[in-house]
């Protein structure tokens, strides 16, 4: 009987412990390292990034090919005109599915409580932006007020007779337009504002 | 004349074709790159049009990007600068097929000239010599290993489409060659959007000399002299220099005058540069033609007077050249450093990142084509070229002291600059005395090389 409950109780003992480490890493991870990372990921350019720390593994993945290739690509400390954009529409991150969220940073939508980190969540709308250089047509099927999943086609942008596929950078409610059919858009201009935007799972927080 | 110019580059180039834009007096559009979001030439133009990410075959080597951006901005020409599109015949046929203007030679011209070897050939025909190699492009490593072994050892590997040293590679057995070739594939395709590669006959001893012609389309031309490329890093130009100091002035205009006169006679138009291999002997061998604006063309405008870009714009738009042989005077001595976000000490690594602090020197015959500032933050997707310091004095000895003293005052912190090897080249015997041949630098290694400048 001894043998069988010391194992027990020095397993709930272990767990409290590490209960308070886990919190304390979970604050970490999300207030300091999720954001640097993600800044990493847009700056390289790389499909994937995976960082060990201690008993924890992170890894950000970009979405698939079929997301708008637009998005921030760069560390952007030294720009004020970058960091005035980003303010503008915060739809850069988004367009790659890769805002940060975290403790202290979704709270303030009532998106609150989300305590699960696999559940990336966006606080309110986002922006659809242009793949290409050429002329933008939108796509009847996604006018205003349809519900859309990330990844749907809300138009195209003709590039020398080629159209690039404008899509969803997260599920949500197309909302306003802020180019009209016909306008001539350049790489990476917001197009379309997606409402109600939640994204798929970008972060993955996993015990390694 | 053109009313509005898309500008399809970036960097120093992008800044000197919008000067040379607005001298004109014509619009310009810089298109750019996300990652160039915030660089000097999209700060400084009027208008500026993002045509991608920041990796460059989605951006400044996509036809479709550059083309689709110059309709929508309202465009009527295109000046591709040099690298990336701007020798690229595909390319300017579409151009045209869009009803716009390619600032350079026309699709079909640089069609003529877009085979190297079929260059090489065309221009032997019209009076040149011509450095042997191999028949057309390689076609699979069989095909390489037969032609080098028709050729001899030693063997330059040189990729079809572009310069600048990327997809190049010198080997003197069989062995080497093999291993290298899928490399200088795989760099010529990262570079240049084609793989295709040729050998050329290397010779061991040899001073790198062009000429820049420029060609009007009523066939009328004139050479602008020539430029010493000899102080190269793995085949990578860093300092030129006009006039060369490997040839007499007599041995110099009856190269200059050959090269136009077979240039103008295989139907050649706008700017060009004729290569040559220089050997001990004085003898010259043709070995390319650059159907582009070069970077070190500021040397032939020190010299010359003449405005290379606008020259290359107006030509372009069907005006006459202008001007004739016996207007074009040299005056003088000029060098151009090429500065470089590279450490010598580490292999020449490229580098990027924030430059804190940036000074441009002054002073008499100093000129600076650089797009930084500071503050900026060079990207780590392009080239590593920071910027052109070119020096001019009435004679080589001035020049040389001149370029010290710019040298010297020039500041780039916050990111290792290859400024040092210049230093250690003004103090190097051999380039002082003008002696100064292709291989030298990587024979020698840059390290002993500057260790060596260091001690005197």
């Amino acid at each position: 009987m001894p043998e069988s409950t010391q194992p027990a109780e020095r397993r709930a003992e272990r767990s409290d412990a590490e209960r308070l480490a886990d919190h304390a890493a979970i604050d970490r991870l999300s207030a300091e390292l999720l954001p640097a990372l993600i800044a990493k990921l847009g700056a390289t350019g790389l499909g994937e990034l995976e960082v060990r720390e201690g008993g924890w593994r992170v890894r950000l993945r970009r979405p698939g090919s079929g997301v708008a290739g637009g998005g921030a690509t760069r560390d952007r400390r030294s720009s004020e005109r970058d960091r005035d954009r980003a303010a503008r529409a915060g739809s850069q991150g988004a367009a790659l599915g890769l805002t940060p969220v975290g403790p202290g940073r979704d709270g303030r939508d009532g998106h609150d409580g989300s305590t699960n980190g696999h559940d990336a969540r966006l606080d309110g709308p986002t922006v659809a932006s242009s793949p290409a250089v050429g002329i933008f047509q939108p796509r009847y099927e996604a006018r205003a007020g349809t519900k859309v999943r990330a990844g749907d086609q809300l138009g195209s942008v003709d590039m020398l007779g080629i159209p690039q596929d404008v899509v969803a950078p997260a599920d949500g409610v197309v909302g306003a337009s802020l180019v009209e059919p016909g306008d001539a858009v350049e790489y990476g201009q917001e197009l379309i504002v997606i409402e109600f935007a939640t994204a798929g799972a970008a972060a993955a927080v996993s015990e390694a | 004349m053109f009313r509005k110019i898309l500008i399809a580059n970036r960097g120093e180039i992008a800044l000197r074709i919008l000067r040379g834009c607005r001298e004109l007096g014509l619009e310009a559009v810089v298109a750019y790159s996300e990652a160039d979001r915030d660089s000097l030439p999209v700060q400084l133009a009027d208008e500026a049009i993002c045509i991608g990410p920041a990796d460059a075959r989605r951006s400044y080597l996509s036809a479709p990007a550059v083309i689709s951006a110059a309709l929508v901005a309202g465009c009527d020409a295109i000046h591709p600068g040099y690298g990336f599109l701007s020798e690229d015949d595909g390319f300017a046929e579409v151009v045209a097929a869009h009803g716009l203007t390619f600032i350079g030679p026309p699709a079909a011209v640089l069609e003529r000239f877009a085979s190297k070897a079929g260059t090489r050939q065309l221009l032997g025909a019209h009076g040149l010599p011509t450095i042997p190699g191999s028949d057309g492009m390689l076609r699979d490593e069989m095909h390489a290993l037969g032609e080098a072994e028709r050729i001899g050892y030693p063997v330059l590997i040189k990729p079809s489409a572009g310069g600048g040293g990327k997809g190049m590679r010198m080997v003197r057995t069989g062995r080497e060659l093999e291993s290298v070739l899928r490399v200088c594939r795989s760099e010529a395709k990262a570079a240049f959007g084609d793989d295709s590669l040729y050998l050329e006959k290397w010779l061991d001893e040899n001073r790198h000399v062009e000429i820049q012609v420029a060609i009007d389309r009523y066939g009328h031309g004139v050479h602008l002299g020539e430029r010493d490329c000899s102080v190269q890093r793995r085949h990578q130009k860093i300092i030129e220099e006009a006039p060369t100091p490997a040839l007499s002035d007599a041995a110099r205009a009856d190269l200059a005058e050959r090269a136009v006169r077979a240039a103008i006679a295989a139907g050649y138009e706008n700017l060009g540069t004729l290569e040559f291999l220089v050997d001990r002997d004085g003898d010259f061998f043709f070995i390319e033609i650059n159907c582009r604006i070069q970077v070190e063309h500021p040397v032939t405008e020190m010299l010359t007077g003449v405005d290379m870009v606008t020259t290359q714009i107006r030509i372009a738009a069907g005006e006459p050249l202008g001007f004739a042989q016996s207007d074009v005077v040299m005056t003088g001595h000029a060098i151009e450093f090429r500065i470089n976000a590279e450490d010598p000490a580490h292999e020449f690594r490229p580098g990027a990142g924030l430059v804190e602090r940036y000074h441009a020197p002054g002073g008499p015959g100093v000129r600076v084509d650089s797009h930084l500032f500071s503050g900026y933050e060079v990207p780590p997707y392009y080239d590593s070229l920071l910027g052109k310091l070119i020096v001019w004095g009435p004679d080589r000895e001035t020049a040389i002291a001149r370029s010290r003293v710019a040298l010297n005052e020039l500041v780039v912190e916050g990111l290792v600059t290859n400024v040092s090897i210049h230093q250690a080249m003004l103090e190097n015997e051999a380039f002082l005395a003008g002696r100064m041949t292709t291989n030298m630098l990587d024979r020698v290694g840059s390290e002993a090389f500057l260790a060596a400048a260091a001690r005197s």
